[in-house]
């Protein structure tokens, strides 16, 4: 879970023009750039099915720490019948991170053990796959080419998982901005399928960290999208370790 | 006594096959007549008529006034228990009844007090002769036997009308013979009309009426 | 098949009525014999497909019997290497308000887990199953339904159903429909599935889990997985395929299914003995047909195998209406045990369909033939053993011979002699069936000549009352054996098994009513629905304390009871407040001092078991006993073995100390409440109701109406052994309609001369009727005296291999007097038919009949 939103952010966040001469640095300056010391944004998260049906949630998201050691609380607070459930995500960097959920209602906090990544987050459009951060030594990667995105110029690179690491995905297609080294958009493949398109935009810059405020998750196969909107961004606000415990998200609860 | 009024009977089977055709006949009290004929001429089909074991396809039958088209069939059974006793030439005893209980069944079946069926069994038996063998199974006994315990029962309540189905058919001629003259004497004692179905022209010349049957048809009527 | 045609069709035409008894005897013992295996087949795999549907694709279930255990088991589970992938589950059943629905299984597991080992979602969803699998998780009443249940009661997304939770009615909300593929299968469709923390709430079952389902990693041997759990979780728990599950439910219908099956055996035999008769009756009716054959050149072969061949035929038609009949029977009866293993074992399982194996058919098939050609096998022989020159004269029929009848007696008392040695090595397993087997056997063979002794009796007597008529009917008794020796026999034995069946529960009866008294002496008992045998819902022990401090309870005993798998089968373990129940009950010990017996109980240091687990298990006084818990295995040594009736399967007691320290759990599921000698009962009723409204939706049942409950489960329990009884008896009735139906054709003239000679209608039917009633009383009198015998054997049978259970010999006298008249009016309605074509027909046909 935590992973998602890590990545979220971290692939959303800015960073500065340089040169680059294979995909993987490309990338690699893409998530280094993204790194923060902490992180708060209000989300509103809206589900578009099939059937154009919206479903709205909205959280606030509180990060601690960065890459490969960080702790993030997300907190629902709407509508109503999610209001005040929260995760508490506690990522290492050597195994898979530890996520709890708080549900108010039964007063109790659950271990979520997630074991299938291409399980859909939440009902959103998301996979746990596609909200995981990238370890860049897990995949290889091809510059394809330097073509031109809604307008701006990007690096196209594809990746494909090493034969150690599993994904319900044969290969993926990233669009990175020349200019900020932010992802503009990543197409999911199967085999020869596009099964997930994820377009980053609105990308503006907050405290100097180049970050998309609006990502848009299209799931082909079922014919919806999901569209993550942030508010309220901050970059490196002062937060305690102690606030991203169980206990903490019990007692805010 | 017995009145018979136009009477037939037409047997139904695969091929109607007329038994009695519009016979009239009129037997008074105490007369002992023979049915003679050849097979098949329906003097069966007649005795079994007069005795209720059977219905007229036509024509009415009178028992002592009494029309039996117009009963039940218990109150032709009545008539029969009350009016008619049968001798068959296969005698028809119960196998598994002993005389006295053969004898005594149609008094059972009249619910008549115990003391007074087996007086009166015993009775039947002495007329016929058998007081002997009372406690004997029909198997035990000989043909003549038999019959004459086949008679005591036909005369079990002295009905006034014996019917006798070939009584000697079954037996030799000199069995025949006594049977023959227990039945005359028995008409002597007791006055009964007595109608004995034969093809046994000796036995027919020993009855005081001989009715001729010959295709379900009167043939002759003679009184001798 | 020439010879078949010519010569048994015209007579089949001629008797048609007679080859249609004939017929409906193997028709009604195939077709029990199939609506019983059918239906049992049925809810096994009811109970199979919703196992195996709920398990998905789950190699291992872990598990500690029926009280779970604590979370934490499975961070240790999931911990083990060896392990793929591994997922709690809680499973029950609960009442729906929905009143045509009764009760649906609800599954709870972890939403928010692995689904690779279920699927409840579609692969190739366009619409998502759960509308939104975040309320889903908020919300603790969300449920997801299948689609067939959506469509059966009309429900829509958030919809609402009630449900009988612990804390009484309470309404929940339908959050996603499942497809109806799958797992949706699972309990006829009657499944939902919860979030697996919401439904310990709903439960009351505090943090526990049922069970832990696994898969294994790739490439892990499932063995190697399972012995790697086992050494992680310690030797309570069992962990084996969620198949075993089957076997365990089949454990618990084990002695149900047994006694259905010895008593469709029972139909069946009595069924045989209806074929033989009609058989015996043809062979003698065609004596003179049979001569012609043999005087033209048959050979007795051929004879026989004619008769064979007609058996055959019959035995194939009667088996395929049989089959077919047995199929419609099914339906009713599967339902029933449906019902039947909710309420008594507290397995629930729903049944959608019926499961036909078609080996059974196969069989029922091999056994209706197999039984008509068994039974025509001495008619047959006796066709062909016709002497041509005797049948071709006219005359008596043969009657069975001294010589014949001599050595069945001489049979007979050699078998005695046998089963008598049998008796001393009653321990014996195949002595003591071997016993058993050899004496209905004898009981078979003397019956010819034990019915001939008794019609002889009886003329007397008969010929009291209706000189003429009863002395007839008894002479047609006696005159010809082979007409009623058969149907006596079949009779014989559908009353030997009413005295056994009836035996057996009348001393059950008064066995558990003694227990009732003495155990089950509680004023209130307060439960969470009047359905004792459910135990998935628990409610915390804090209610004792509540009821405890309502004015006018004089004390209050927890009860905490449940399954545990023992040896591979599952027991009932109770837990009681040992000291409490002391100064409340007093057992007399089967073996064991009372006094030793619950100190060291209440100690924690003994346990006292039920006499049925005694002996099912071979444990008595001082052995050691060890009871899986989820904290290892509780090692205790029996301290005393008494008399209950807990569970078929057997019952250990424990005391409440025990439970709490191995299961860590502190729940309970019945509270036994005894009043002060001067409360009135219905006003403390009311003010314990009062007490605990609000908080918990339990149920005071009064000491009466759990007597009632228990009753009724009993009458359940036994009610479809009763109908197999009523089957028997019928096909007996058959048997009688048959030999009456011969009895008037061969008895034609001799009617005929009682009608000639001044019988009434009603005297020749009088007559008839008292053959049937002669035939009745026979029957009982041979069927009481081998039923007392069969009695002994089936409580021995009860005790060595059913349950367990050591009863009094007690003859049912009362159970019987009650047979007498209904077997009298069954043998007069039997008579009613032959009795009026007896009075029809033609007097001058009759009396020339031949």
């Amino acid at each position: 879970m935590s992973r998602f939103i890590l990545a979220l952010v971290l692939a959303v966040s800015g960073g500065m023009p340089a040169f680059a001469q294979d995909g993987k640095q490309i990338v690699e300056e893409a998530q280094r750039r993204a790194r923060s010391g902490s992180q708060r944004y209000e989300g509103t998260l809206q589900v578009i099915d099939a059937k154009t049906k919206v479903t709205e949630k909205r959280w606030v998201f509180d990060r601690i720490g960065s890459h490969g050691n960080s702790k993030a609380v997300l907190r629902f607070t709407a509508p109503a019948e999610v209001k005040g459930m929260a995760l508490l995500i506690v990522n290492h960097p050597d195994r898979s991170s530890d996520q709890w959920m708080w549900t108010p209602s039964l007063a109790r906090e659950r271990r979520i053990a997630m074991q299938d990544r291409s399980t859909r987050f939440f009902g959103t459009d998301f996979s746990f796959e596609d909200l995981e951060e990238r370890d860049t030594n897990q995949f290889d990667y091809k510059l394809l080419a330097e073509e031109s995105f809604v307008g701006t110029p990007c690096w196209k690179i594809e990746s494909r998982p090493k034969s150690t690491k599993s994904s319900q995905y044969t290969h993926s297609i990233l669009w990175i901005r020349k200019d900020n080294y932010v992802l503009a958009q990543i197409e999911n493949f199967r085999n020869a399928g596009l099964i997930r398109r994820i377009k980053y935009s609105d990308i503006r810059s907050v405290q100097g960290f180049w970050t998309a405020h609006t990502t848009e998750v299209e799931d082909l196969k079922r014919n919806s999208r999901t569209v993550l909107k942030l508010e309220k961004l901050q970059y490196n606000l002062p937060m305690k370790d102690e606030d991203f415990t169980l206990q903490a998200i019990r007692r805010e609860g | 006594m017995i009145d018979l009024n136009r009477v037939s009977k037409v047997f139904d089977g695969k091929r109607r096959a007329t038994a009695l055709e519009n016979v009239e006949l009129h037997i008074p009290r105490g007369e002992v007549v023979s049915i003679v004929g050849p097979s098949g001429s329906g003097k069966s089909t007649l005795l079994n008529l007069i005795g209720g074991l059977d219905r007229p396809s036509s024509g009415e039958i009178r028992i002592e006034g009494e029309n039996l088209a117009q009963l039940s069939d218990d109150g032709l059974t009545r008539v029969r228990r009350d009016k008619i006793g049968f001798i068959f030439q296969f005698f028809n005893l119960l196998p598994t009844l002993n005389c006295l209980e053969n004898v005594a069944l149609p008094l059972h079946l009249r619910n008549w007090p115990r003391k007074k069926i087996e007086d009166r069994a015993n009775e039947l038996l002495d007329l016929v002769q058998l007081g002997h063998r009372v406690e004997h199974l029909p198997e035990e006994l000989s043909g003549g036997e038999r019959q004459r315990v086949a008679i005591a029962r036909a005369l079990s309540v002295y009905p006034p009308i014996l019917l006798a189905d070939e009584p000697t058919g079954n037996l030799d001629s000199r069995t025949g013979e006594e049977i023959l003259r227990l039945i005359q004497d028995l008409h002597a004692r007791l006055g009964s009309t007595v109608l004995i179905v034969t093809h046994d022209m000796g036995v027919a010349a020993q009855c005081a009426r001989t009715i001729r049957l010959r295709d379900g048809r009167i043939e002759g009527d003679n009184r001798r | 098949m020439m010879l078949l045609r010519l010569l048994s069709w015209p007579y089949l035409k001629k008797h048609v009525l007679r080859w249609a008894l004939t017929i409906a005897g193997i028709v009604l013992g195939v077709a029990v014999f199939v609506a019983m295996h059918v239906a049992n087949r049925s809810v096994h795999a009811a109970f199979e497909k919703t196992v195996q549907k709920i398990a998905g694709s789950a190699q291992l279930q872990v598990s500690a019997g029926e009280f779970g255990f604590p979370e934490e088991v499975l961070e240790q589970v999931q911990n083990v290497p060896e392990v793929g992938v591994a997922v709690p589950v809680i499973e029950s059943t609960v009442e729906t308000g929905i009143r045509t629905q009764g009760s649906i299984l609800i599954l709870g597991i972890d939403m928010t887990g692995d689904r690779s080992l279920r699927d409840y979602e579609l692969d190739s969803a366009d619409e998502s199953i759960i509308d939104d699998p975040l309320v889903f998780l908020a919300q603790p009443d969300s449920l997801l339904i299948t689609r067939e249940f959506a469509e059966r009661n009309g429900l829509a997304l958030n919809a609402k159903i009630p449900l009988f939770t612990v804390q009484g009615e309470k309404q929940f909300t339908v959050r996603g429909i499942m497809s109806s593929t799958g797992m949706a299968q699972a309990f006829g469709g009657n499944l939902a599935i919860m979030d697996i923390y919401a439904l310990q709430l709903v439960l009351g079952r505090g943090r526990r889990f049922d069970r832990i389902e696994i898969k294994a990693k790739d490439g892990v041997r499932l063995d190697e997985c399972k012995a790697a759990v086992q050494r992680a979780v310690g030797p309570g728990f069992e962990i084996d395929p969620p198949s075993s599950r089957g076997q365990h439910f089949d454990a618990l219908m084990q002695s149900y299914t047994t006694a259905t099956g010895v008593s469709s055996l029972f139909a069946m035999v009595v069924g045989m003995f209806i074929i033989y008769n009609s058989f015996s009756i043809a062979v003698t009716q065609r004596r003179s047909e049979i001569g012609i054959l043999r005087a033209l050149g048959a050979t007795r072969s051929q004879v026989q195998r004619l008769f064979l061949l007609e058996s055959v035929v019959a035995g194939f038609l009667g088996s395929m209406l049989g089959v077919l009949a047995g199929m419609g029977m099914a339906v009713g009866v599967s339902s029933y045990m449906g019902d039947l293993t909710e309420q008594v074992v507290g397995v629930a399982q729903r049944l959608d369909e019926l499961a036909v194996d078609p080996w059974l058919i196969v069989g029922a098939l091999a056994i209706g033939i197999g039984t008509s050609v068994v039974a025509a096998w001495i008619p047959a022989r006796s066709a062909a053993r016709v002497d041509p020159i005797q049948a071709l004269q006219k005359g008596k029929y043969q009657v069975l011979s001294a010589g014949e009848n001599r050595r069945r007696r001489a049979g007979a008392a050699v078998l005695v002699v046998i089963s008598g040695v049998c008796l001393f090595f009653n321990n014996w397993k195949p002595a003591f069936y071997t016993g058993y087997i050899l004496m209905i056997l004898a009981g078979l063979l003397i019956a010819p000549a034990v019915s001939l002794l008794l019609a002889k009796a009886l003329r007397p007597a008969l010929k009291k009352f209706l000189p003429a008529e009863g002395t007839l009917a008894a002479d047609s008794l006696i005159q010809s054996p082979r007409r009623t020796s058969a149907t006596v026999s079949a009779l014989m034995l559908s009353l030997a098994m009413v005295v056994g069946f009836g035996g057996f529960t009348n001393s059950i009866y008064v066995s558990m009513d003694e227990w009732m008294s003495t155990a089950l002496n509680p004023d209130f008992f307060v439960a969470h629905s009047a359905n004792l045998t459910n135990r998935s819902i628990t409610f915390p022990a804090e209610v004792g304390q509540t009821i405890e401090s309502v004015e006018g309870v004089d004390q209050v005993q927890l009860v905490r009871d449940a399954r545990v798998i023992y040896g591979g089968t599952p027991i009932m373990v109770v837990s009681v407040e040992t000291e409490k129940l002391l100064s409340k009950v007093k057992r007399v010990p089967l073996a064991g001092n009372s006094k030793e017996m619950h100190a060291l109980t209440a100690a924690g240091k003994g346990a006292i078991i039920s006499d049925g687990f005694s002996s099912m298990r071979h444990v008595t006084l001082g052995d050691m006993l060890d009871i899986p818990t989820p904290s290892g295995l509780l090692k205790l040594p029996v301290a005393g073995v008494i008399r209950d009736y807990s569970d078929l399967q057997g019952a250990v007691f424990i005391d409440r100390s025990v439970y709490l320290k191995y299961w860590n759990d502190t729940t309970v599921n019945v509270v036994r409440v005894y009043l002060r000698k001067d409360a009135d009962a219905a006003e403390v009723k009311r003010r314990i109701t009062d007490s605990l409204s609000g908080k918990y939706r339990l149920l005071v049942m009064t000491n009466s109406e759990v007597r009632a409950y228990v009753l009724k489960l009993m009458d359940q329990w036994f009610s479809m052994t009763y109908n197999q009884i009523a089957v028997a008896i019928l096909v007996a009735v058959l048997g009688i309609v048959n030999t009456l139906t011969v009895s008037i054709t061969d008895r034609r003239r001799e009617l005929g001369v009682m009608q000639a000679v001044g019988g009434l209608r009603n005297q020749i039917r009088r007559t008839v009727w008292l053959e049937a009633i002669g035939i009745g009383i026979i029957g009982l009198v041979l069927g009481m005296g081998l039923g007392a015998v069969n009695l002994y054997y089936s409580l021995g049978m009860i005790q060595r291999d059913l349950g367990g259970l050591d009863l009094d010999y007690i003859y049912p006298v009362g159970f019987m007097s009650l047979m007498i008249p209904t077997i009298l009016s069954a043998a007069f309605i039997a008579a009613v038919g032959p009795a009026e074509s007896a009075v029809r027909g033609s007097l001058v046909e009759a009396l020339e009949y031949e």
